[in-house]
């Protein structure tokens, strides 16, 4: 036990090309890459709150793959039909708004303009509300103030 | 006496050639970029979402918001292994 075993990284990464056994129900992975995630992150809390609070709870349990697959699908599903309705009935503006975050190192203070034009269209359009959880109750939330004293992260 | 103008060459010089490499390097970094200015501050996160995009788009910044992943992204992930022995 007590000895010295040098690594090597192997030259070729490992991938698995076998897909899930057929007992394991499908269903179709999310596919918006990471700027439209950033933006619709708050709609997602806000719109899938129960299915992922269900995973975290079980993977708080047990941090296997294998135990939280039940709950994986559901927030899977409850994203990917998030993301539909985003489309469906935003596009303009959330396109605007996770463009402007691509071009800002996906950082949310410079992008506060499109971002409250997409918050405008969602809460008419779906009855979602953007809320960062954890703000001090008098406090107006960072989002809704309108000359902060900070701005982007510094390169 | 007439101005030195000879004089403010140097400073012209060097103003046109910092300007030039300056602008090389940034045409440089967003032809990298797709045309976006590059990515900064990157943690371990950011960098599995950019390995992500990789896997969902073929380029690391390339965006696209789809509801459904394409065919064999379930099945694209890669392991980087260590060999002991």
């Amino acid at each position: 036990m007590n000895s010295f075993h040098p690594g090597e990284s192997s030259s070729h990464p490992f991938r698995e090309p076998a897909p899930l056994p057929s007992s394991i129900p499908k269903v179709n992975e999310l596919g918006a890459t990471s700027a439209p995630l950033k933006s619709a992150a708050f709609f997602i809390g806000a719109y899938c709150k129960e299915f992922n609070e269900d995973f975290m709870l079980c993977k708080a349990e047990n941090r296997d793959p294998a135990h939280c697959l039940k709950e994986g699908r559901r927030v899977t599903r409850c994203a990917t039909d998030l993301i539909s309705k985003m489309r469906e009935n935003c596009l303009q503006q959330f396109e605007a708004h996770w463009n402007c975050l691509e071009l800002n190192n996906q950082e949310y203070p410079p992008c506060r303009k499109p971002e409250r034009v997409l918050n405008k269209c969602m809460f008419e359009k779906l009855g979602l509300v953007k809320s960062i959880p954890g703000t001090t109750p008098g406090q107006t939330p960072i989002h809704e103030v309108e000359n902060p004293l900070y701005g982007r992260m510094q390169k | 006496m007439p101005v030195p103008w000879e004089a403010l060459i140097p400073f012209g010089l060097v103003t046109a050639l910092f300007g030039a490499a300056g602008t090389l390097l940034n045409v440089s970094k967003r032809a990298q970029n797709q045309g976006k200015p590059p990515r900064y501050h990157i943690d371990s996160w950011e960098e599995m979402m950019m390995d992500r995009d990789q896997r969902l788009t073929g380029h690391a910044r390339k965006q696209t918001s789809e509801p459904v992943a394409p065919e064999g992204f379930e099945t694209s992930s890669v392991w980087y292994t260590e060999k002991t022995q």
